[in-house]
């Protein structure tokens, strides 16, 4: 139990330093000068000191949006994978119900968007709908092809299953759907190719037109929301695809779940470096990908069982 | 003459919990209504005649009723009469229901040997003696699913829907659609029985592809009423998705799996039940107060209308299916039920049940992005017109009507396991088997899927939870103490106003644009450009109509092929003399020529010459030169 809470303390503690780790990979890859990796700590630091702006338009969602935001995937890290073996987890939720909660606090996100009676909430929000409407069925599709390899529907008896028994006979299906929810990671975190979480650009940004007219502590809410959000992506990515290691002692095992989760922010950076933002309209190419590789898996691994 | 098993009283509480909220809602909205006598008599009517339906155990009986509830809900819609688009809605509500009748008496015909007051039991015998039973399957789904709304029969509902007063529209979407649903379980459970694994593929495909349509034109639409008419095509789409799933695994016997899909879709019926109704008295509440039912003028309601705002949301939350609501469970119970598919030994359904799946994920993912638009369009920003400006919350009644529809819907999410228990019971009068055991293993707070090693969900933990971390966050929030100011809204300098904000149109926008394909949209672009300049204009104005697929496709070619007919039938009454004379002459000719047929003296070469020569005689002596 006490590996379990320290568990979540530590996702969470790690959350902003994984966004800075991201940025400060690019920046370095781009010869720039890298950014403190303890700058998202520093922003939220000085977000809880500000003052709230609240817009005129807005309504009582504005007041309580940002805590809907965030408590959804508060609740999520209570359901995710045991990072060391013989900690306690909660086992029977399932990937819907986690899916479900991530879809709860977007849905709040798009309503705070159009809330401020702003242009740019609109947009942002118009665009995360389109963006959310698609991700959904290549999610499904590909939680439920592990739940095939895994041989259970919850996800924390699922990354248990798979640290023990690694599917080797089903590797093609097991890759495909890797594949599949990587790009669904890239997708529900808004990284480059969907959207560009650092400009402030009209004609690109998703997310951050939605949350313009939002300052200070509901600010900081949020942006701790969406590093909890990619937290939450990255260490499923890391229990469910990359499950090994766990059998280690309990220091050597978190330490290695750690690396693990660097290793895919780092891949995030490289892939942000290496590809330019996609259009709106051909982002659903890249999903339709992601939904056509959740289907792959699903039909090598019921006709070939490979 | 009437019955009282579990099914029909399971349904008699749908159609109560539905009703009563709506008589408090009805009452607040009598004065709005101007023919009240007209109005009261029909809507009384209607309540008790869908009560009669649900309690008939004769063919003649439920017929009686089925016809006084459709009799009277179009007499509903014909209450305001102004428009000349609600005769049109009615008529063709008249018509598309009246379509299904005729199934519905040609069914009922066949499998009561014409003996009208025969009981249900008894027509199994005679029915598992018909040579087609998949006519009849074809008889009761026509039927049924007409008055239900299921792909390809759904186009009226967007129609008739919109133009009934609201309490109306919130009973004929909550309750009468639920009601042919009754129709399904009584009749495919008691005439029908056993299913062949093709009818449940079919009920499957039919709720896969309404759900799809439903919500894709719910998403184009500006009209809120037909939005969500729309919406109740989708969810019609869903229960028949849940139960194509327990027809296709009962035929593959297994049993357990089959329970457990239509505890699903018993489920989503009676969850649908409660937040369109919700939904539908929050739309009648806003177009009650703006006098309008186009989306594009509301706004800002949320400030003034907080009641209708604050249920609305907690419906759009159900409808969309995000935890921990109850339509969160439904639509989990039957995602978990076809999850079960894996358990198939028909490796060619496995590979298409994913297919399903993603159509049902779609649709979930859809319906989010539409009830954003809808609820925050509505309820948030500024007002986009005068008449939202104006609008204040409605009265008493209807507000009570409002709160206690969402009291019916808190119900289905905290005592999920008590109307789990409900529908089980029913399943077992069925004849099928119990399955409530296997859902609540260990106790009411976790909710198991039956398949192996299937999903689980605890909704009050999760309910509890998320409350618990809410006001946590909230409490410190309130701790720290933190400062806050009121400001404009930041737009590049300049000012806010109705204008800047996104619209309805402009929300939905790249959704349309993708589904392009679909829509077919019809596109009005109009700007009067300063100079020749191309981005430069003083003025513009876009409108955007979508007219759904299938009325475009399905009906209007029907129609067409009606009205090309009636004018050769109408030619043909009015030839002249000669003509008649050719055409007796030319029918002499086909009854010679097709002597050699008849004789089996078949020969190409003769054909080819008779042929040629009937050809010519009928160009040149019946059809003539073209005008």
């Amino acid at each position: 139990m006490i590996m379990y809470l320290l568990t979540i303390i530590l996702l969470l503690l790690i959350a902003p330093l994984l966004l800075s780790f991201i940025k400060a990979v690019k920046m370095w890859l781009l010869y720039k000068k890298p950014v403190s990796l303890f700058q998202g700590y520093r922003n939220f630091a000085k977000l809880m000191h500000k003052e709230t702006l609240i817009s005129q338009e807005a309504s009582q969602i504005t007041r309580i949006a940002p805590f809907l935001v965030l408590s959804p995937l508060l609740v999520t890290l209570f359901f995710l994978p045991p990072v060391v073996a013989g900690a306690f987890y909660v086992s029977f939720v399932d990937a819907f119900t986690i899916t479900g909660l991530i879809t709860l606090s977007t849905f709040f996100l798009m309503l705070l968007g159009l809330d401020s009676a702003s242009a740019f909430g609109g947009m942002g929000s118009s665009r995360e709908a389109f963006i959310a409407a698609l991700v959904e069925p290549a999610m499904v599709l590909t939680v439920f092809s592990v739940s095939m390899m895994s041989g259970d529907l919850g996800v924390g008896q699922a990354g248990v299953n798979l640290a023990a028994h690694f599917p080797e006979a089903h590797m093609a299906s097991f890759l495909f759907a890797a594949i599949s929810f990587f790009i669904l990671l890239l997708a529900e975190n808004g990284r480059i190719p969907v959207d560009n979480p650092e400009t402030h650009l009209e004609l690109t940004m998703v997310h951050e037109a939605m949350i313009l007219d939002i300052t200070g502590v509901y600010l900081a809410i949020i942006e701790t929301a969406a590093s909890v959000k990619f937290v939450i992506f990255a260490s499923l990515f890391a229990s469910l695809f990359l499950p090994f290691g766990l059998q280690f002692a309990a220091p050597v095992a978190a330490a290695l779940f750690l690396v693990k989760l660097f290793a895919i922010a780092a891949t995030v950076a490289f892939l942000e470096v290496n590809t330019a933002k996609l259009r709106l309209f051909k982002v659903p190419n890249l999903l339709g990908i992601a939904i056509v590789f959740a289907f792959l898996s699903l039909i090598t691994f019921y006709v070939l069982g490979a | 003459m009437f019955q009282f098993d579990t099914l029909s009283l399971v349904f008699i509480a749908l159609i109560v919990l539905g009703a009563i909220p709506n008589f408090f809602y009805s009452w607040g909205y009598l004065p709005h209504i101007e023919r009240k006598a007209h109005y009261q008599l029909h809507y009384f009517t209607f309540v008790l005649s869908m009560i009669g339906v649900v309690l008939a155990a004769n063919a003649l009986t439920f017929l009686f009723f089925w016809e006084i509830m459709s009799l009277t809900s179009w007499q509903l819609i014909l209450t305001e009469t102004k428009e000349h688009k609600t005769i049109h809605a009615a008529r063709f509500y008249f018509l598309m229901t009246h379509f299904g009748f005729v199934f519905l008496l040609l069914f009922f015909l066949i499998v009561t040997d014409g003996n009208l007051s025969l009981g249900f039991e008894a027509m199994h015998s005679i029915a598992a003696r018909f040579a087609y039973p998949t006519l009849l399957f074809f008889f009761v789904s026509l039927g049924f699913l007409s008055k239900a709304g299921a792909v390809p029969l759904h186009v009226w509902l967007p129609y008739a829907h919109p133009q009934a007063p609201s309490p109306v529209s919130a009973l004929m979407s909550g309750v009468m659609l639920k009601i042919a649903i009754y129709g399904m379980f009584r009749f495919l459970f008691d005439v029908l029985y056993p299913w062949p694994l093709e009818w449940g593929i079919l009920i499957l495909v039919i709720g896969s592809l309404s759900s799809l349509v439903g919500v894709l034109y719910a998403l184009s639409e500006h009209d809120i009423k037909a939005l969500l008419a729309n919406h109740s095509i989708e969810n019609i789409g869903i229960i028949l998705i849940g139960f194509g799933m327990g027809m296709i695994f009962d035929s593959m016997n297994l049993k357990v799996l089959s329970s457990f899909a239509f505890i699903a879709a018993l489920f989503h019926a009676f969850n649908h039940m409660s937040f369109k109704s919700l939904l539908f008295m929050g739309a009648g509440s806003v177009l009650h107060q703006t006098h309008t039912k186009n989306i594009e003028k509301y706004g800002g309601l949320i400030k003034t209308m907080p009641v209708t705002a604050f249920t609305f949301l907690l419906a759009s939350i159900s409808i969309t299916a995000l935890p921990p609501t109850n339509g969160f469970l439904s639509e989990w119970m039957i995602f978990q039920s076809m999850l079960g598919s894996s358990h198939m030994d028909d490796t060619s359904l496995k590979l298409a049940i994913p297919f399903a799946i993603f159509a049902l994920a779609m649709t979930a993912g859809l319906a989010i992005a539409c009830f954003v638009k809808a609820y925050g369009i509505t309820f948030l920003g500024l007002h986009r017109s005068s008449n939202a400006k104006h609008a204040h919350e409605v009265n008493f009644l209807m507000r009570a009507g409002m709160i206690l529809i969402s009291l019916v819907v808190i119900s289905l999410m905290l005592f999920t396991p008590y109307y789990i228990s409900w529908f089980d019971k029913v399943l077992g009068s069925l004849g099928h088997t119990t399955v409530y055991t296997k859902i609540f293993p260990d106790g009411i707070w976790h909710l198991h899927s039956v398949g192996i090693r299937g999903g689980v969900v605890s909704p009050l933990i999760l309910l509890l939870a998320l409350l618990g971390v809410t006001m946590l966050l909230l409490f410190g929030y309130r701790t720290l103490g933190v400062k806050e100011r009121i400001h404009r809204t930041w737009s590049c300098g300049y000012r806010t106003s109705p204008r800047t904000q996104y619209s309805a149109t402009g929300f939905a926008g790249p959704i349309r644009r993708f589904f392009g394909w679909l829509y077919k949209p019809d596109e009005h672009f109009h700007k009067t450009s300063i100079a020749g300049h191309k981005s430069k204009f003083t003025d513009a104005h876009y409108e955007v109509h979508v007219k759904p697929l299938f009325e475009k496709t399905l009906y209007d070619s029907v129609g067409k092929a009606a009205n090309f007919m009636s004018y050769w039938v109408y030619r043909l009454s009015h030839f002249e003399q000669t003509r008649y004379a050719a055409m007796i002459f030319n029918l002499m000719l086909s009854v010679l020529f097709s002597y050699r047929i008849f004789a089996h003296e078949f020969s190409w070469a003769t054909l080819l010459l008779e042929a040629t020569v009937m050809i010519i005689s009928v160009k040149v002596l019946i059809i003539g030169d073209k005008k």
